[in-house]
């Protein structure tokens, strides 16, 4: 059997396992429909009809990448355009209509039913005369609504979307950036990343220099290309990263050329693993909810991705620390040495060999970062700091709770959305421990 | 040991400066500018007339308090064009603009000469005392308008660096000068900025951009930031963060002011957690695979999946509603009227008790459940140790075992977990001090937020990781006592 065919038949084996723990199989379950959830969102909870027949024309407004169109009066013959998204599409006065599930966008406001109408209270609807009647039973608000009168629902079912694309995009960058450092600190430690004198000094300085004219004397160029489109601004960071790297390769050769000197030839160690355990004990011992909103008190405009990118950028470390563990072991184990005996290269061993064996504990501590990436966030729109006001979060549904303690749909409902959703995450990483744990393994 | 302990020391230093360093970094990218903050907006009437001698002092003034006419920091890059004087010119447009010019033309002191004729120009009086009685005249509103045109032009031509631009706001003041004869000597003046640009236009060296410069300065932002100049400020080592911008007063008085509280709630709960949570996690790694353990471990995880806020809410929405049990205060940690005249400390406790009830529970039941978790795998961890086995045939009581022989062993996460609860719980007072209106330091950073009070924020981020710091460095050296081996490594 080949190094390759065990590894399939560790992951085959961990897959069973995982499988066995009913919890875990569960949650990962419940995962898959929560992304379905997400992934469907935008149509089972808006007020956009899925069909309606008006004035003889079919339209699918739901669907529609078009966001409007013309109705014809056959017998006026006067034109009408309807514009999807603003249409008061409960009023209209039309021969067939089907709404979605939910018939509430998030966002939008139901005015005569503002002022936290609780799920079971009394609503009311104003029909196309004017008259306030009770609720039709498919246009109640189930859940409740918010002072403003938007349908918590909605905000729950449109809220999933929120939260789980900040799992995935945060974790995607606190990943690649944790398996990248604990990788590198782990496979080469303090005494096995080498190189000449000469190149070290050489690329030093060319580091220097690259970043001199690719980026200072740019500097200029690149906040005029931001302020005219993000296209432009990544049009010329291309540039400034071509320059950068070309002044690199420049220097890599001058330092390849001052290897002739013998004195240069020889040997420096570059202490790749007490560098990245440094930046990872600073970025442990800052209080992270803190470190992100001093970031984004900096940020020029409230959004979603600086709060990612922010999260991204400062939860890596628990990542990097399991990834660097499993290197560390790996390294000295009898196939990576024997591969490195048969004289494969560095990278081949790093990616073909080590890294398939050694993502396993990374992929546990994602699923854990993913749950605290979701609460973060939930406790920023909580408190209303970095992300947009406008945008219905399940934390930012939580938060306008508190302003009145009667309306206890506010608080129970997304609660327990996020806390479901912190904890599938939480027992799927649990499910996976133990499905990966050889030391398990009976 | 001693050896391990000052070594330990060693490292906390390096760390303790990129601290400081990333706390200097966002305050330095804060939007907004500092001393406009600071000079009060209060005589501000139109834009540009509010651009008067005395507020131009005070911009200066508040500059030069604020340590903004110093470098950023020890060393700085430049090319060989620019100026290493440029961060003296204190208005931002104006520092930018000269910048652009030099990255276009790369001859500093012609542009320097250029920009120091239109200071010139700009304080130059265009009505003097002798034109007085032209200005008595009939026109003169329209005088004063042209007057102001030229000065508000004058400010724009400062902070552009486009060709076509400055040959327009050129035209511009041009033409508005030859409006009135009076302008005359004026426009004598003006002239000669024309001909200064020119001539920087002709004697441009733009390959001097091309080349990189080091400057070093030993007196910086940073510096000052950190050790204080002796004069306004006695520097972040001396526990001085600078002053808040939107009450003016020093930041260090207002968070020692507020520190307690937070302080006080983060040791309750780390304290309690301990308590809660060893003889928790110890049974339930003695009585491993029973139902009750089952149960408990799984109230434990859930608990600690659930976010602290909704906890808090939750418990207010129920514990402190006059709708369904009023047990509770809501917010505060104190009577609204303070405490009696008089009251001796315990009465001072009692009068507290109930504002801090419900806070403490949300601040203990995350690193509680946490905890225990822990304590719960390091202890199982323990108990299939040969040692433990030995015990066992030696007839040792189960509580001997388990107290003296194993939960001494498992102490050693116990101890390392002091170092990762402490900035969590730090980090959890923003969210639990906002939701309880509790005057710590948490409830301060996001009302700074809401404020752009950046000096506070940054003041507030670098004391909390500090205070977590610190708490490593107890929890290292706690664990190389318990564990003799850990220094000797």
């Amino acid at each position: 059997m080949n190094i390759a065919q065990t590894e399939n038949k560790n992951f085959r084996d961990a897959w069973l396992r995982f499988k066995k723990n009913r919890i875990a199989y569960y949650s990962y379950k419940m995962l898959i429909f929560l992304v379905v959830l997400a992934l469907i969102a935008p149509f089972i909870a808006t007020d956009m009809p899925w069909y309606c027949k008006y004035k003889g024309t079919h339209m699918f407004p739901a669907f529609s990448f078009a966001n409007g169109c013309e109705v014809k009066d056959v017998q006026s013959g006067q034109t009408e355009k309807i514009q999807y998204d603003i249409a008061d599409w409960k009023h209209l006065d039309a021969e067939s209509i089907v709404f979605a599930p939910i018939p509430y966008a998030p966002s939008k406001t139901d005015y005569d039913n503002s002022d936290y109408v609780s799920p079971g209270g009394k609503q009311s609807f104003m029909t196309s005369n004017g008259k306030m009647v009770d609720m039709p039973g498919r246009f109640r608000h189930w859940l409740g609504t918010n002072k403003a009168g938007q349908d918590v629902l909605s905000g729950l079912i449109n809220g999933t979307r929120v939260s789980l694309l900040i799992g995935f995009i945060s974790m995607g960058i606190a990943s690649l950036i944790g398996i990248f450092l604990g990788g590198l600190a782990g496979y080469f430690g303090n005494k096995k990343l080498h190189n000449s004198r000469g190149v070290c000094w050489s690329i030093t300085l060319g580091i220097a220099l690259g970043f001199y004219y690719g980026f200072f004397i740019r500097s200029y160029l690149l906040k005029d290309a931001l302020a005219i489109s993000n296209a432009e601004l990544v049009k010329e960071l291309i540039i400034s990263l071509f320059i950068f790297t070309f002044i690199l390769f420049l220097f890599y050769i001058v330092g390849k050329l001052l290897e002739r000197i013998s004195w240069m030839k020889k040997q420096v160690y570059i202490p790749v693993d007490s560098f990245v355990s440094r930046v990872i004990e600073i970025l442990i011992s800052m209080p992270l909810l803190i470190l992100i909103i001093s970031f984004s008190a900096i940020a020029k405009e409230k959004s979603l991705v600086n709060v990612m990118v922010i999260i991204g950028l400062t939860s890596w470390t628990s990542i990097a620390r399991l990834t660097r563990a499993e290197f560390m072991r790996v390294a000295t184990l009898d196939y990576i040495q024997s591969a490195q005996a048969l004289g494969f290269k560095q990278r081949r061993i790093i990616f073909r060999h080590a890294l398939p064996n050694a993502i396993a504990p990374a992929l546990v501590a994602i699923a854990f970062g993913v749950a605290s990436a979701i609460l973060l966030e939930s406790a920023l729109s909580f408190l209303g700091v970095g992300v947009p006001a406008d945008l219905v979060t399940w934390g930012s549904l939580l938060n306008s709770g508190r302003e009145k303690f009667q309306a206890w749909w506010l608080v129970i409902f997304p609660g327990f959305a996020i806390f479901v959703t912190v904890t599938v995450y939480n027992l799927l990483g649990e499910g996976l421990r133990d499905a990966l744990d050889p030391r398990l393994k009976e | 040991m001693l050896n391990y302990i000052l070594k330990r020391f060693l490292i906390f230093i390096p760390t303790f400066i990129v601290i400081t360093l990333l706390g200097f970094m966002i305050s330095v990218n804060a939007p907004g500018d500092p001393v406009e903050r600071m000079v009060s907006a209060a005589e501000s009437g139109d834009a540009v007339n509010t651009q008067t001698r005395n507020q131009r002092e005070q911009i200066q003034f508040w500059t030069h308090k604020l340590g903004l006419d110093l470098p950023v920091f020890y060393v700085s890059l430049s090319s060989l064009s620019q100026s290493d004087t440029l961060y003296k010119i204190y208005d931002k447009d104006e520092r930018e603009a000269l910048d652009r010019l030099v990255g276009k033309y790369g001859n500093w002191e012609e542009i320097q000469r250029y920009y120091q004729e239109i200071n010139a120009f700009d304080n130059l009086q265009l009505i003097r005392p002798a034109d007085s009685t032209i200005i008595h005249g009939p026109d003169r509103n329209k005088i004063l308008d042209v007057v102001n045109a030229i000065k508000s032009e004058t400010v724009l031509l400062k902070a552009s660096y486009d060709d076509v631009v400055i040959r327009h706001a050129f035209e511009k003041i041009n033409h508005l000068l030859q409006a009135y004869p009076l302008f005359s000597a004026a426009q004598m003046k003006f002239k000669i900025i024309g001909e200064r640009y020119e001539h920087l236009f002709a004697t441009a060296t733009p390959w001097k951009n091309y080349v990189p410069k080091l400057n070093f300065y030993a007196n910086n932002q940073y510096h000052r930031w950190l050790f204080g100049d002796g004069e306004f400020s006695k520097g972040l080592i001396k526990g001085d963060f600078g002053i808040s911008y939107t009450s003016k007063e020093p930041v260090s008085n207002i968070i020692l002011s507020k520190l307690g509280w937070t302080v006080f709630f983060s040791l309750l709960s780390v304290i309690l957690a301990y308590f809660v949570s060893i003889p928790l996690g110890v049974r339930a790694a003695v009585n491993r695979g029973s139902h009750s353990e089952k149960i408990s471990s799984l109230i434990l995880f859930l608990l600690y999946s659930m976010p602290a806020f909704w906890l808090a809410t939750l418990l207010l929405i129920t514990f402190a509603n006059p709708d369904v049990l009023h047990w509770f205060p809501a917010s505060g940690v104190k009577p609204v009227t303070g405490y009696e005249e008089g009251a001796g400390f315990w009465n001072k406790v009692k009068a507290s008790l109930p504002y801090i009830v419900l806070p403490a529970i949300c601040y203990t039941y995350s690193s509680f459940a946490f905890l225990s978790r822990t304590i719960r795998v390091s202890m199982l961890e323990v108990l299939t140790q040969d040692y433990i086995r030995t015990a066992k045939a030696k007839g040792l009581s189960d509580k001997q075992i388990i107290w003296k022989h194993a939960f001494r062993n498992a102490l050693f996460p116990i101890i390392t977990m002091f170092g990762t609860v402490l900035p969590s719980v730090i980090g959890g007072s923003v969210i639990l001090e906002t939701i309880f209106t509790i005057p710590g330091m948490g409830s301060e950073a996001i009302e700074a937020i809401h404020n752009n009070d950046y000096p506070m924020i940054i003041a507030i981020l670098t004391i909390t990781s500090i205070l977590t710091l610190i708490g490593f460095l107890i929890a290292d050296i706690l664990y190389a006592i318990v564990d003799p081996r850990i220094s000797y490594k």
